[in-house]
Parts: structure tokens; sequence; C-alpha cells
């Protein structure tokens, strides 16, 4: 059976439910509809193809679970973002697939809601939330990689538009994209944050080549992409020149805090997989009970609470007005550097299962070999620690330099 | 509008600050007669023992604030005794909650109780019992998660001193050796795991605020210390041991907030607990660190905050109670099977 047969027809997004009714209006419609191979918690699970995703994703936008504090006017749902908040408390029960449009949804969509022209929201919103564009990062380039400021891939005046040359690099999901958000040079190297300006560039324009990389995980979806005089119409470029990086900057702070909201109660679904299958193998069920476990499993289930406290004050936060600022940085470090010492502990407990290996196990190890996997790569993507050490420093604590 | 509708938490911080720092000079009995005047010492317990009926949250900020200004009065377990004994002892809440009567709580072990006509016979040692020797009762665990009020100037209490890391208030050990108390002294079973609880709330907001003047007497250091021609905080190693602590932090802050929420429960009280211990601990060893020579001398005050914390985390029985949160997660899945997955 397809996605688009699976998933029901009735959408959730116009009803008018608040608070509870609609916790459990969500709850009810994943429940119902995520199909079985997409959870990576069942012997069923088989990675869905960029067609199956595509068609999920854009279900669980006319079920009312994406796209949910967009304003109406170009296609989201027009709700809080405590309603974005308890709907991802709800996906993250789940062990569902990421969203392969993640950077449509939480990069782009954003900014061009910031700083984009009316014409370009009603253009690139809608198709992004309805899975009819996906999006990739063009920001990091072989020589510019935590730094942007040094980045070199330059966009010149061509007639009434650009024309974009450079290289970028770890262009997650490019090979599926349809458009790239560029950022790109106008002035010389020596202007750093100044003179950078976005594009929204179409990946099928003459002049852009991909080039896939295989990753520790064994995909292929990190990608290169080379800009080759690729000509740009002024209609793609998002924001003024020199205003559009800095109203980027404010967007990413946003981001940083909201992105991905789900992340801990996945990783709470993660911690009850675990246990699930450790508590069905003989070896390890008595491991888990014992004291040492026990207290290493309470040590990731605190740190879980911690997480959630994080993502719920910040939402608190946002809602009630607040600037959210650098603070973005603290559960962006939180989240990445916890999940790394879950997965860790997570692999530990398996390697030391019965033999012969249970199904239980069988699935549990596909699932937390990959998370430990990519898990690594969580404190280095979105700014790495030791970027996200320096914000918190330099902009939360204020230190002095003091030379 | 109540009035807990029209005060902040945060208000009471700014009183509470004042109070610590005026508190400075003055014996256990003074600290308490003026703490009482402010309003301190009942912020949670009800009006009928002359407290003013707020929910826990408002004692967040007290408790923070005498920690931060290291007050040498057991004043976490003064809050939770009034409001403990607000239903029961109505008179003697009163008078804890007004600073006349003192009393403490003995965090560890538990007494056992036979019946000898109407009145019952305590036995048993129990100790971290916050400055015992200088109050007038003392609660203490009992078979069955029950509690028993003690006072200390009873036939077979003895209260001796403790070997203990806090200097500022003293823990002590007491011995029970078949002391008689009236039926009426002994709390109702389920009373400890409620006051365990909201102890934890307490005791992650007295981390908090001994974290949080730690971290800021690091940074002040790393600002003004210079060597090697910079200030300490030139150095990336130093700022970003900075951040951490300020991660730390933010986490045992958010984690206080999140269990006082409406989803907050036992099991986010705990988190929020172990997560100060945690964190609290690694944020005045580090200040510790990052005061190099100066941060061993006796003159410096993180070693107290230091001890504090640690004291606070054996209180609370950290290394038991992660244990236990740890078992209640497993014990709550069920075995893989796939329809159930």
């Amino acid at each position: 059976m397809s996605v688009v047969e699976a998933v029901s027809t009735q959408a959730l997004a116009g009803e008018n439910l608040t608070g509870g009714a609609y916790r459990d209006a969500m709850h009810r419609w994943l429940h119902a509809n995520l199909p079985a191979g997409f959870r990576s918690d069942s012997a069923a699970f088989a990675p869905p193809t960029l067609q199956q995703s595509v068609a999920w994703e854009a279900a669980m936008y006319h079920a009312g679970l994406t796209g949910i504090t967009w304003p109406q006017a170009y296609g989201g749902h027009g709700r809080s973002l405590r309603e974005h908040l308890i709907a991802n408390q709800e996906i993250g029960r789940l062990a569902m697939p990421e969203s392969v449009n993640s950077i449509g949804k939480e990069l782009a969509g954003p900014i061009i809601l910031a700083v984009g022209t009316e014409e370009q929201k009603r253009r690139f919103l809608p198709a992004i939330l309805e899975m009819r564009n996906i999006w990739c990062q063009g920001f990091s380039e072989p020589e510019a990689g935590s730094d942007l400021a040094g980045l070199r891939t330059r966009a010149t005046r061509s007639g009434d538009g650009w024309r974009i040359t450079g290289q970028k690099i770890w262009t997650s999901g490019a090979y599926r994209s349809q458009r790239c958000l560029v950022l790109a040079r106008t002035g010389p190297l020596e202007d750093r944050h100044r003179g950078l300006a976005m594009f929204a560039v179409p990946l099928d324009a003459k002049g852009v080549r991909v080039r896939t990389i295989k990753s520790i995980d064994g995909r292929e979806s990190f990608c290169e992409v080379f800009f080759d005089e690729v000509e740009v119409v002024q209609a793609d470029a998002i924001g003024a020149p020199d205003e559009g990086w800095a109203a980027a900057i404010r967007v990413l702070e946003i981001e940083r805090a909201t992105n991905r909201m789900y992340r801990a109660w996945r990783f709470e679904n993660e911690l009850r997989h675990l246990i699930s299958a450790c508590k069905a193998d003989p070896a390890l069920s008595q491991m888990v009970g014992d004291r040492h476990y026990a207290v290493r499993l309470g040590e990731v289930a605190v740190e879980i609470e911690v997480l959630k406290a994080h993502v719920e004050t910040a939402v608190e936060a946002l809602v009630n007005g607040d600037k959210i600022g650098a603070r973005g940085s603290l559960a962006k470090l939180y989240w990445s550097e916890s999940h790394q010492r879950f997965a860790a502990l997570a692999l530990e407990l398996l390697q030391q299962a019965s033999l012969p290996q249970l199904a239980a196990i069988k699935v549990a190890r596909r699932r937390f070999e990959a998370i430990y996997l990519q898990a690594r790569a969580e404190t280095i993507y979105a700014g790495t620690t030791e970027i996200q050490l320096g914000i918190i420093a330099d902009r939360i604590l204020q230190l002095s330099r003091g030379k | 509008m109540t009035m807990a509708e029209a005060l902040q938490p945060a208000e009471f911080a700014a009183t509470a600050a004042r109070a610590v720092t005026a508190c400075a000079d003055l014996d256990v009995r003074e600290q308490a007669r003026h703490l009482a005047g402010d309003g301190l010492l009942g912020v949670i317990a009800n009006e009928e023992v002359g407290g003013l009926a707020l929910p826990l949250g408002f004692a967040v900020p007290v408790i923070a604030a005498a920690h931060a200004g290291l007050l040498g009065f057991p004043l976490l377990e003064t809050v939770l005794a009034g409001r403990l004994l607000q239903a029961s002892l109505t008179r003697l809440a009163g008078a804890i909650v007004s600073g006349e009567t003192l009393a403490t709580i003995a965090w560890q072990g538990e007494a056992a109780a036979e019946r000898d006509g109407g009145a019952l016979v305590l036995s048993g040692t129990v100790a971290r019992a916050p400055c015992a020797a200088k109050v007038d009762y003392v609660v203490v665990r009992m078979d069955a998660g029950a509690a028993a009020l003690i006072p200390t100037d009873a036939e077979g209490v003895v209260v001796e001193e403790a070997a203990g890391l806090d200097l500022t208030v003293p823990e002590h050990v007491v011995r029970l050796e078949k002391v008689e108390i009236p039926v009426g002294s002994m709390l109702p079973a389920g009373t400890w795991d409620m006051l365990s609880s909201d102890a934890n709330v307490l005791r992650a907001a007295a981390i908090l605020g001994s974290a949080e003047a730690c971290l800021a007497l690091a940074q002040e250091h790393a600002s003004t210390r210079r060597q090697f021609g910079h200030a300490l905080s030139y150095n990336q190693a130093i700022r970003h041991a900075l951040a951490r602590q300020k991660l730390g932090l933010e986490s045992i802050r958010h984690a206080i907030t999140r269990s006082l929420t409406g989803d907050g429960g036992p099991l986010q009280r705990d988190a929020a607990f172990l997560a100060a211990a945690t964190y609290g601990s690694s944020i005045s060893e580090g200040a510790l660190q990052i005061h190099g020579g100066m941060g061993f001398t006796w003159d410096v005050p993180v070693h107290r905050h230091l001890r504090r914390i640690r004291t606070l985390q054996a209180q609370g029985d950290a290394s038991g109670l992660i244990s236990a949160f740890g078992r209640r997660y497993v014990s709550e899945v069920a075995p893989f099977a796939e329809t159930g997955a």
C-alpha cells in the first residue's frame, strides 16, 4: 500500500481544536496513518523512498502537522508556537523518519517569511509545505565551514539579475532538492560578514552540478554543489544584499532553539525502545535491572527531562514575546552532546546481547547503530560544539577578551 | 485576585537577599525571628498558621537567594516543616512560621515505633539533620513512609555532632533511645514521600543559588585576573569552561521551572534535583579550578558553596535516587513485542 493510500483523507488542519483536543487529534492521526514500515522500532521497517517520504510529509501537512505557525496566507495553519510544541511532542513519540525537507521547513521558509518579498512568500512557502519543492542549504564551503564570513562563492550583477560562481560543500540532500538557499558574496572577501546575499537558486539551472559524498553511515546524503556562472533572476534574491544575512542570523537564532522541536520526545521514544529490546533479551534484561545500568539509564532519562525543560521554557519565552537571542546555543549544545552519550550507551548495551540474536535485538541494533553514527554529526552541524561554546561565552556571559 | 495571582515569585528573591544580608551576624534564633518578620518562613504555609499560602514555586527564589548568600539557617527545613504540620499540629506550625520555635528535618535514616499505651516509643538513629543541635524539634522518617515530630529536649534524644562538609548549616546525627511521643506527633503514611518530593525542588533551588554565586565569582575572577599579559577570560579554554558552567546553570533553572508547571510531577521534581546535583557540583568545582590557588583558600567563598552543594546532594540521596529513577523507567517499559513496539 502506498503512503498516499494509507493516510486518512480527513484533514485536521481546518478543525478549530485547542489544547488537549488538539493533542488528541494529532496523536490519533499519526497513529492511524504512520505506515508500520516507516517505524524504525518495527521489524517491518524499511527506509522510505524519496517518493514515499514526499507523500507522507505532504499528508502530514494536510493533517495540520507541519507549517503549524506559518500564516494561512502562505499555506500555513496560523497556529501558535504552543500548538507547534504539542504537535512536535506527538511526532517525537513515534519512531518516524526525519523530514527530507527540514531545510525548507525550518530554515528557508522562516528566512523567506522574515525577509522575502510578498511574491516570494506566495511562490515558495506553499510549495515547501506541500512538498512540491525540497530545499537544501548552501552555506558551508571548502574554505568556510564554521567561519562563514570567509566564504568565497561570488554573486555579481548580470543585467537585472545575478551570476553566481563558486562551490558549496556538506550540502545535505542537494541531490534530491529543487532549490538551494545559497549564501554568496557580493563584495570583496575583506568585507567578511558585510556584502553577503542570499539566493533561492533552482538546482536545475544551467551551470549547477551536484556530486554526492559518502558519509560515515554509508549513505550518500551529503553533497558538493558547484555553481559555474549560474544566472539567477532578481526575483530569486532573498532580502537586500546587505540586510539578508543579518536578518538570517536573527532567524537562525530562533531556529536553533525551536527546530526539530520533537527531539526530546524522540529521544524518549529511543530510550523506551532500547529498554524494551533489552527486556526481551535474557542477558540484557538482567543488566538493565542492575544498579550500574539503572544509574546510567537514569542519567539518560534525566538528560531527556532537562532537554524538555530547555525546549518548553524557550517556547514559553517566545510566546511571551521575549527575545531568544543566543540562548538557542544552550539547547543545541545540550541535545547534541546528551544524544551522543545516550547513543554510545545504547551501543554498549546492545553489543552484550545474548546469542542467538532475537528479532528485538536485530531491530534495535539496526536503529541504534545508525543513530550512533548519525549522532557523531550532531555536534558538528548547525554550529559545532566549539562554536556554541564561543557564542555562550561571547554573547550570553559577555566575557571580556581582556587583552 | 488572590495573593498568589498578585505576586510574582521573583519579587521574593530581592526580599530574601536583603534578609540574608541582615542575618549575617545573628544567631540561629535571632535569624528565625528576622526571617519570620519578612514573611519568609511561612511562604508556603497556610494563612491559619500565619503563612502566605503561596505555591511551592514562591519558595524557590527564597531558597535560592538564601543559599547564594550562604545563610546560616535551616530555611529549607523550616519552610517545609511549617507547612507539613499546619493541619495536624496547627499551634506548633504557627510557632515555627513566626520564628518562635525552631525545627529541622533528619533526611537520612528512619526510626522504629512501638506503641506503649497512649504513647509511642521511638528508637533508632537518623542523620543529616541540619542545625539539629540548635532547634526545638526534629522531623524523622518512620516505617511505611510516615513521619514523626520529636522534641529535641525529650528524654532519650541524643543530638551528636557529625562529620560533614557544610560549615554554614552543620548537620547532626540524632539517636533516639526509647523516646516517648504522643500519638498525635505521628504524621500519616505518605507524608515522607510528599516531603521528599517538595524538598527535591527546594534542594534544586538551593543548589541553583549556590551555583549561580560560584559562576559569578568565577566569571569575575576570570575577567580581572591577568596571566601571560591577558585576563584569564582571553583564553579559549577558560571561556569554554565558563560556557559549560552556564549551560549547567540554565539546565538547573529550566528543570526547576518545568517541575513547577502544570505537567510537573514527582518525576520532573526528581529530575530537577538530580540535574542540580550533577551540574551544581561541576559548576562549583569548576569555579574552584578557575580560581587556581586562590580557590583553595579559606577566604574565597567558592568552597563554602561547594560544601553546601555536596551536602544537599547527600541529603537528597542523589546516588540512590538516580538508580531509582532508572529502575522506575525500566519497570514502566514492556519487553519488545512487535505489536507493542
